[in-house]
């Protein structure tokens, strides 16, 4: 599908997501050795979505495995439909009866009900989820096992085997065996280590917080609209803010709806007022709120000291300050 | 090429990045299928096939520049430099190859006679120049230098190896033998500084690679010293930065605990078919069991109360603590926390809310129920609990005492200790200082033992989350 690392570039862009040559070097390989990555980084800083748009830029379905804690195989996989098999089992009492008839002992009708156990136990009964989904799909498919970390380490055992031969195996019906092996993402906030079992069998991609030229490009794709010099204080803002010792820090994320909610203001410029009034869009803690309100005079004056010329500014700065008071209140 | 990957495997391992067979036969099909001519992409792929761990990146990315584009890079830069001496003489290297091969054809010879490392010298063939550096190199042994006091050393060893000197004479023969053959005069000039150049070069590169083996040693000896250190390192004086990587591997630590303790969960919840239950909850369905109920058996979580020395000597080892038990919550009943220097108070309710790390801080910081700025007296600490807390204690209780037992001489009140310890299931002492100091000085250390089931020494994190094992695994 993709025949070079560019062609992986150009092809994700056109479904918004901007990558450099390393992600796009990694999704490459991906595809062309047929192994599954593990994408590991930071929240918010975009795993999720790479695999989303790699579905949707080589025209796979996408099947989606949400992981938490105490995730098991038959949520995973496959379940029995035990209230439909009850449902038959009801409704087929008269059969019952009549394959029980005659038997003499108690053993010999439970022999014979026995034998028909094979009806309640085939794939009209079964349920599947994600993992069989993505293993018996006909049409090429993308497995996004999405937050991998937040399932118990009995869970990752599981996946393993999975990932390993694309085949499980149902005790009632056999072996199912991957009719396309579809391409597999699994995405990881680092809550906890992943097996070294896991991780030989992935390759590895690590997503950090963007540089500021990525974040503007990003920016720019997602939010069109934001002004080049708002666009300059706003990411330059965060990526200080990245810096300071936060309880959660801003991502990808927090830069896009940051920027639509300046957006909303009608705001052009960055100053203390806007940003206090907007620092509950990137800040999820009361308490990295208060430290960056504490700090924030300097992240600014860092601000303008970068943005402007020194001759000119004095004259330049508190005017525009002023209008835009006027506009937001 | 795959020689020099797997070397660099080699180097990878032993930074301590495991790099498997299966992994590195990766690296191996990802280059079938890139062109390696764009190092980034190169640098990539090996990275995606063999690095999986966040925090070894930055250690991969450090020896890749070492270990691929560096030496290279230098071989460039140093025969790129011997070539241009040429100018002086305004004659072109090419030009002056040309000639060379002439003359020697008159003299029914050719290149090929002479030796792999004259040859490469001579047409700075650089691949060729670095394969020859590296078999030298591995067959001297550098990859076993420790100091710089070596360098010098596996530098003339390595030159030894490659018969250095003996290449350089039968450059100089050359240019004596096409003197004789009547080459001219100012070409020859020219080539016989070409020669000492290039001799020059090839030592300074020899050098180089000592130079980077050695630097490639030291990294992987800073990377072990300091991954080990952070968990040997005395609690006594952290700094910031420090403080706020341990915080990083105590969450690490606790979350591998976590993890044992949910698998011990599940397995112990896989109960027998309740059938009381079944049937209890299904009766809206006219008993028949759509739902099935399971026993879930209780496993005994002790109940934990804390005391903690915040005196300025023990803050981090009860700030690690704390952060341990309040990460493991639910491995625990019930918790209670007590700060003390002098006086003692409760702070439990300030882990009800809010943020661990921000009720941690706080609570060393007195809770605002203490006062921080006073002398150590674990006596008065003591007493105060025994008047007002002691009912907090039931033989399902773990007493956790954190404190260097430095009483600046007051009464130590031992028996306080005494009666905490004959209600609680046990009492458990860590103290940062080695035992070899308890009971001396203002050490009541000794006093205080005979009421702990456990005291021990707990100066740094491995120690500490050794502790946190026995606690609750
Ligand atoms: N390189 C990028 N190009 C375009 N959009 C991006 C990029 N990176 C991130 N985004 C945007 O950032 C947002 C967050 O991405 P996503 O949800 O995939 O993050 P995540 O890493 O999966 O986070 P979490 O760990 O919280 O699940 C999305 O709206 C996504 O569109
Ligand atoms: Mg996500």
């Amino acid at each position: 599908m993709f025949d070079s690392v560019e062609k992986v570039e150009t092809l994700l862009g056109e479904e918004k997501y901007i990558c450099d040559r390393k992600i796009a070097t990694v999704v490459f390989l991906a595809e062309k050795l047929e192994k599954p990555v593990l994408v590991e980084g930071p929240a918010g800083v975009g795993k999720t979505e790479l695999a989303k748009v790699v579905a949707a830029a080589t025209g796979r379905s996408l099947v989606r495995l949400q992981c938490y804690e105490g995730l098991d195989e038959a949520k995973a996989l496959y379940e029995w439909e035990y209230s439909k098999q009850l449902l038959y089992t009801q409704i087929l009492k008269e059969r019952f009866v009549q394959v029980m008839a005659g038997a003499k002992t108690l053993s010999e009708a439970a022999e014979r009900i026995g034998k028909e156990d094979s009806v309640f136990f085939s794939e009209h009964f079964i349920v599947p989820r994600p993992l069989l989904h993505a293993i018996t799909s006909e049409e090429p498919s993308l497995l996004l096992v999405d937050e991998v970390d937040k399932s118990d380490p009995e869970f990752e055992a599981f996946l393993l085997e999975v990932l390993s031969d694309f085949q499980v195996t149902v005790p009632e019906i056999g072996t199912v065996r991957a009719v396309r092996k579809p391409l597999v993402f699994l995405t990881s906030n680092n809550a906890r280590e992943m097996s070294d079992a896991l991780k030989r069998r992935c390759l590895h991609l690590f997503i950090d917080y963007p540089n500021e030229a990525l974040e503007r490009r990003i920016l720019e794709m997602k939010v069109p609209g934001v002004n080049e010099h708002l666009m300059r204080d706003l990411v330059g803002m965060m990526q200080r803010l990245r810096e300071l010792d936060l309880k959660k820090i801003p991502s990808i994320s927090e830069t896009l709806d940051w920027a639509r909610a300046l957006l909303a203001l009608n705001a052009t410029d960055l100053d203390e007022d806007v940003v206090n009034q907007t620092l509950n869009v990137i800040l999820k803690y009361e308490g990295d709120v208060r430290r960056v309100q504490g700090d924030l005079s300097r992240l600014l004056a860092r601000k303008t000291g970068e943005a402007k010329a020194p001759a000119a500014a004095p004259t330049v700065v508190p005017t525009r300050t002023v209008a835009k008071k006027g506009a937001l209140h | 090429m795959q020689k020099k990957i797997l070397e660099f495997t080699n180097i990878l391992r032993k930074s301590g990045i495991r790099v498997s067979t299966a992994e590195t036969l990766d690296a191996f099909a990802a280059l079938d299928e890139l062109s390696i001519d764009d190092r980034d992409v190169f640098r990539d792929a090996l990275r995606a096939t063999m690095v999986k761990r966040g925090e070894e990146v930055s250690t991969f990315d450090q020896l890749f520049e070492l270990f691929w584009s560096g030496f290279y890079d230098h071989l460039r830069d140093a025969f790129g430099t011997a070539a241009e001496g040429l100018e002086a003489f305004g004659i072109e290297l090419e030009d002056l190859l040309r000639q060379i091969a002439e003359q020697l054809q008159n003299m029914q010879g050719e290149l090929g006679d002479l030796s792999e490392l004259a040859q490469a010298m001579l047409t700075a063939d650089l691949d060729q120049l670095e394969q020859l550096i590296r078999a030298a190199a591995s067959q001297s042994g550098v990859d076993r230098i420790e100091n710089f006091l070596q360098v010098g050393f596996f530098s003339r060893r390595m030159l030894e190896q490659m018969n250095y000197e003996g290449a350089g004479q039968e450059l100089r023969d050359l240019a004596a033998r096409l003197e004789a053959a009547g080459m001219s005069p100012e070409e020859v000039a020219a080539l016989r500084a070409l020669i000492d150049r290039l001799m020059e070069a090839a030592r300074k590169s020899v050098r180089n690679f000592t130079e980077r083996s050695l630097q490639q040693h030291n990294h992987d000896y800073m990377e072990k010293f300091r991954r080990e250190t952070l968990l040997e390192k005395s609690f006594y004086h952290l700094t910031e930065e420090e403080i706020r990587k341990m915080r990083e591997v105590v969450e690490r630590l606790a979350q591998r605990i976590k993890n044992i303790l949910s698998i011990r969960r599940r397995r112990l919840k896989r109960g027998k078919l309740d059938l009381h239950q079944t049937l209890r909850r299904n009766m809206s369905h006219g008993g028949i069991p759509f739902e099935l109920a399971f026993k879930q058996r209780k496993k005994d979580r002790p109940k934990l109360v804390i005391l903690c020395d915040v005196s300025s000597s023990v803050a981090n080892v009860s700030r690690f603590m704390l952060q341990f038990v309040y990460q493991l919550q639910e491995a625990f009943t019930r918790i209670r926390s007590f700060v003390f220097v002098s006086e003692l108070g409760e702070v439990t309710q300030l882990f009800q809310e809010g943020d661990i790390n921000d009720s941690i801080e706080q609570a060393l910081d007195g809770g605002g129920v203490i006062n921080v700025y006073t002398r150590s007296n674990f006596g008065a600490a003591f007493h105060h609990f025994w008047q007002n807390f002691l009912s907090a204690i039931d033989n399902k209780t773990t007493v956790l005492v954190l404190g260097d037992a430095r009483n600046n001489y007051n009464d130590p009140r031992a028996w306080c200790l005494r009666d905490i310890h004959e209600k609680a299931k046990n009492v458990v002492w860590l103290n940062p200082e080695s035992p070899s100091a308890w009971g001396f000085g203002d050490s009541v250390m000794d006093r205080y033992r005979p009421y702990c089931d456990v005291s021990e020494e707990c100066r740094n994190l491995r120690q500490l989350s050794a502790m946190i094992d026995r606690l609750v695994l």
